[in-house]
């Protein structure tokens, strides 16, 4: 049985099955080992965009310590971030430099709406400088809510980016 | 991979040896605004700071949200210092609106600006410390600024926006046994503190770094307009709580710190003296405090000023901070124009950074007091 279908001709369509079911058992927990990786290894960009990055900060602190959830204090250059925490209004001065920030970044990455500012525009909702929320601008993965969130809430956000990552296909 | 870049972020090219440098707004060593730096080898010749990445519109927006409205939004500027920032605003609604606040309230405003002054420098302090990279100056002020929001959480139920201050006093008494609480949590707070001295004041690395970095003379500092820690530390004995008491400070005995250096050292310990003496203030205020009665006067809704205008400033964590407001027979404001410290200081960096090496820019920007959201307002 083998034997036949084993002939010259059909090597190609063999070999092709035989990869497919291959990546099919490697691909899952390969996925899987990769997602685990990038999600206790986050690493926010250092951009701030306005008050909420008091409490960023205060989450970076001793008393929070944000650290202990694998999220990394906000150091660093662009290109070793996979994470943006968008800490608070988006300004239209500050919108173009966001996007150019977020482009720089390597795949795969992940934002973080932090505060009601950067979901809607917050109480700044009918500025004439501000942006209603940055969805126009990012793919938001989490969004915080508060004003300003307390740093447990951007904790319990950031738990919430590790079991969307965990779920997530790997790229 | 050619990004098409935004107008204003293009870099101009100005000579062989002179080299442009972008500091911020996505930077380690710069806040939420941009330094637009030229630098020759190793020395700035000249830098130009580009604020306004967090222009929100507080002032027009208060043209069309009535005096208690405006309460919560008008201390966004600055959350981690939210009492200050309120202060100038309710003592202006005041005198707009014909209110005599209640002798335990203004102990009570004493206290907790006080509180909130000390909040705020230790979260500066924190950061001064990390971009100096001395990563146990930031974890030591951010650990114990939580003691005092904590206490401030007990008083006013939030952990930043205390939106505390209201026209007409404060906007709830403080709980039965706060006195005790206060009074032991300043003690340890002070206890604390003084600790900072050994690790980071007296440590010979911080004072290479900061000592002749960045010097302010006495009079550029009144030339320019500074204000706060940075003018004091040029030798300008300026500090408005005792100038221009307000409230019960001109009941209590006020000590205003001054240094005479000017440099990035002493602008950046003349903060730390004065979280000292917020201690020293809060204690005799404890001590002077009415035990009991009320606390806010009761308003009318939709309270309308006169046609009048009035302008009140305070001495907040950043320097002298005003609110001027113009009242046209309207329950809002004509026009509502802050004033505030961190614009001041800025001012003067295009002054310091020049000639200065390029590893002392973070020594230098942070020394100012500077804090963007406030200076954009």
């Amino acid at each position: 049985m083998l034997k036949e279908l084993l002939t010259p001709q059909n090597a190609n369509v063999f070999i092709g099955k035989l990869g497919d079911i291959l990546v099919k058992a490697v691909d899952a927990p390969l996925g899987y080992a990769i997602n685990w990786g990038r999600l206790w290894s986050l690493w926010p960009v250092h951009i701030e965009t306005a008050c909420c990055s008091v409490e960023f900060g205060a989450a970076s602190g001793p008393r929070y310590d944000v650290e202990r959830f694998g999220i990394i204090e906000a150091f660093g250059s662009l290109r070793q971030c996979d994470l943006v925490v968008v800490q608070g209004t988006i300004t239209r001065k500050m919108a173009p430099r966001l996007r150019l920030v977020y482009d720089q970044m390597p795949e795969p990455k992940y934002v973080i709406a932090m505060g009601a500012c950067a979901i809607t525009g917050g109480l700044y909702f009918d500025s004439y400088n501000v942006l209603p929320g940055i969805d126009g601008i990012l793919p938001v993965d989490v969004y915080v809510p508060g004003c300003p969130p307390r740093p447990e809430t951007l904790i319990q956000g950031c738990m919430l980016l590790q079991e969307k990552i965990k779920r997530m296909k790997a790229r | 991979m050619t990004t098409q870049l935004p107008p204003g972020l293009q870099l101009e090219k100005v000579d062989e040896r002179i080299m442009t440098l972008n500091v911020g707004p996505q930077h380690p060593g710069s806040g939420h605004m941009r330094l637009i730096i030229k630098v020759d080898g190793d020395y700035i010749v000249s830098c130009d700071p580009d604020p306004g990445y967090v222009h929100r519109g507080e002032e027009k927006m208060a043209e069309y949200r009535n005096y208690i409205v405006n309460i919560p939004h008008l201390e966004r500027p600055v959350i981690h210092d939210s009492c200050n920032v309120l202060y100038p605003y309710c003592l202006g609604v005041e005198e707009l609106l014909g209110l005599e606040v209640p002798e335990r309230a203004k102990y009570l405003r004493v206290i907790a600006s006080e509180l909130n002054r000390c909040v705020y420098i230790q979260y500066w302090l924190a950061i001064y410390g990390i971009f100096l990279g001395h990563s146990t100056m930031f974890m030591w002020p951010a650990g114990d600024r939580e003691l005092l929001i904590d206490l401030l959480e007990k008083i006013t139920g939030a952990r930043v926006t205390h939106a505390y201050f209201v026209p007409g006093g404060i906007r709830n008494d403080v709980p039965a046994n706060f006195e005790d609480m206060c009074l032991k949590r300043v003690n340890y707070f002070e206890k604390r503190i003084k600790e900072y001295a050994a690790i980071f004041y007296d440590n010979p690395i911080l004072i290479s770094r900061t000592q002749g970095a960045g010097v302010l003379s006495r009079e550029d500092a009144i030339r320019l307009g500074t204000t706060g820690s940075t003018l004091r530390a040029s030798g300008v004995d300026f500090d408005l709580r005792k100038k221009e008491p307000y409230d019960a400070y001109g009941e209590l005995d006020v000590h205003s710190n001054v240094l005479k250096d000017g440099d990035s050292y002493a602008r950046s310990k003349i903060p730390w003296l004065d979280m000292l003496e917020s201690c020293n203030i809060i204690r005799q205020a404890l001590q002077k405090m009415p035990k009991s009665g009320s606390v806010r006067v009761k308003l009318k809704p939709n309270p309308k000023g006169g046609n009048d205008e009035v302008y009140k400033r305070v001495e907040s964590g950043r320097g002298s901070l005003g609110c001027y407001i113009v009242s046209r027979s309207q329950p809002e404001p004509y026009r509502l124009k802050l004033s505030v410290g961190s614009f001041r200081n800025l001012i003067c960096m295009p002054y310091l950074l020049k000639g200065e090496k390029l590893g002392n820019m973070p020594a230098v920007y942070w020394s100012l007091n500077y804090w963007p959201v406030e200076a954009d307002r």
